[in-house]
């Protein structure tokens, strides 16, 4: 695109794209670490992915003041207003994102030795696989202001739903099995749930790319795969 | 204050309170004047190529674009400021209520009685307030006393100058100050009841306060006039307008729903113009 005239303001909205592109490494590798924590029972690694968290507070912070400062100099139209909106609302979705991603961590360090059913993890391994995934391809969407890329993402986010379903049938039977699997259990529940989140709030930055770019909404119902709680535990139902 | 949330919502959802966008529902407004494929000559150079839109009626319509692009330029041809001028000339249709405007044999103070014009200095005639309203009004209509007082207090009030003057009316105009100047204009234009009130950056001349007066009556005026400003401002037209014209070189480039033009316009030089890309 051509520059604008006044020059500071260019850099103004190129600083807060680099600001946007930090936090979303360090978003994307906080999800990521968050998962080998609680997979290796690695205490360590889920301390150092909560620490990062203030990190991404602050740059949320710091984007959204320049933001708004940016808005009062500039009075941006069209595009530029779109991009300082865009800016906004990502910065907001990672913020959350890290908060998640912290919970995880969190989670792990509580379950630690009790970790007893390994093999409940492996769903849950998958989830985030697929959620970092998600995660990695809407920042690149943005990074590259890339339309058919943030749709993508935003269509693929029913897989993350569909796993999550089997992920609760699964963690629902190790419970059954066995009473004392159910608080390590359900622990792992709200990861999933969380990892469920996270995908939603990639969803909700390839939204946000389709807007900045295109200047129109992608439609208010997003593909759906699911998905009513199925509380009947699996096998039960004969039919 | 002991209120439930429950009443609290109903309370809020009776009091009907909408916010006014400049860009409410507009589809029901009906053409007031229509410009199609009007070329404009100063002399030998074409300063308007083959510009076609409609002003709707009752609504604010925006002109935008750098200078020379031509916008002051079409408000003249509304209402036949070029005629004073030789050498200039319009091609082209440009109806009002489908008269033809641009007829050679039509009564020009008639036409400049309809469509009424607003300049970007303020400019009130070397008179007294009062006369400075009634002058207008005598031209066109003859008048008893009270009944020329009751419509210059009238122009006043909705130029909402009246407070403002209505102790010194015999002092002079130019005693004002530039945005009651300004309106002193308005009130002038508004006087003999026009249909159409063309401003030409109107408020490049006024401290912002003046200017939001300004912004705030033209919103006013809307609810009766059909209204077309220029302005350098894009916030302005923003603000003030529910269409907005962009015009480049002469050429009509992008006619829209001021809210399209300003979030996701649609040509990409009217984007670069309003976002201060322009080389």
């Amino acid at each position: 695109m051509v520059d604008h005239t006044v020059k500071a303001y260019d850099k103004e909205l190129e600083i807060l794209d680099r600001r946007i592109a930090e936090m979303g490494g360090i978003a994307e590798k906080m999800v990521i670490d968050a998962m080998d924590a609680l997979a290796g029972a690695d205490a360590g690694l889920a301390h150092q992915v909560i620490a990062t968290d203030p990190r991404l507070d602050a740059l949320q912070r710091e984007i959204e003041e320049l933001a708004v400062l940016t808005i009062a100099r500039r009075q941006p139209m069209a595009i530029d207003l779109r991009e300082i909106i865009g800016a906004i609302r990502v910065a907001g979705d990672l913020e959350r994102v890290g908060d998640l991603a912290k919970n995880i961590a969190k989670r792990s360090i509580k379950i630690g030795i009790e970790a007893r059913v390994p093999r409940a993890i492996v769903g849950l391994k998958h989830m985030n696989d697929v959620a970092t995934e998600l995660m990695k391809d809407v920042l690149d969407a943005y990074a590259q202001r890339d339309v058919e890329r943030a749709r993508a993402v935003w269509e693929r986010d029913i897989e993350l739903d569909a796993l999550e379903d089997s992920v609760f049938r699964d963690l629902l039977t190790h419970m059954m099995e066995d009473p004392r699997n159910i608080s390590f259990c359900a622990h792992l529940l709200f990861c999933s749930k969380n990892i469920e989140r996270i995908g939603d709030h990639a969803t909700n930055i390839a939204e946000t790319v389709f807007y900045l770019v295109t200047g129109e909404t992608l439609p208010a119902e997003r593909p759906k795969g699911r998905h009513e709680y199925d509380a009947k535990p699996p096998g039960s139902d004969n039919s | 204050m002991n209120e439930t949330a429950e009443k609290r919502v109903i309370r809020m959802s009776s009091d009907n309170a909408q916010v006014k966008t400049p860009a409410a529902p507009a589809v029901a407004a009906r053409d007031k004047v229509v410009i199609k494929n009007l070329n404009f000559y100063y002399g030998g150079s074409k300063a308007l190529k083959d510009v076609t839109l409609s002003l709707r009626e009752k609504k604010v319509t925006a002109f935008i674009g750098p200078s020379g692009c031509g916008k002051s330029t079409l408000l003249r041809v509304l209402n036949r400021m070029y005629d004073l001028y030789p050498n200039q000339r319009a091609e082209g249709q440009v109806l009002l209520d489908g008269e033809d405007v641009l007829a050679p044999d039509l009564d020009l103070n008639l036409l400049r009685a309809r469509v009424g014009m607003v300049f970007q200095k303020p400019t009130p005639f070397p008179m007294s307030i009062y006369d400075n309203i009634a002058f207008g009004i005598r031209l066109y209509e003859k008048l008893p006393k009270s009944e020329l007082d009751e419509r210059v207090e009238s122009a006043l009030r909705r130029s909402a100058l009246w407070d403002e003057v209505k102790d010194k009316l015999s002092a002079s105009g130019l005693s004002l100050s530039g945005g009651q100047q300004q309106r002193l204009c308005i009130a002038r234009t508004v006087a003999i009841s026009p249909e159409v009130i063309l401003f030409d950056e109107p408020c490049s001349a006024l401290d912002p306060i003046s200017t939001a007066k300004v912004e705030e009556l033209i919103d006013e005026l809307s609810d009766d006039y059909t209204i077309a400003i220029v302005t350098h401002s894009m916030q302005q037209a923003a603000r003030v307008s529910q269409f907005t014209a962009f015009m480049y070189l002469g050429e009509m480039l992008e006619f829209d729903d001021t809210n399209k033009v300003f979030t996701s316009p649609r040509d990409k030089r009217t984007q670069d113009y309003i976002t201060g890309r322009f080389g």
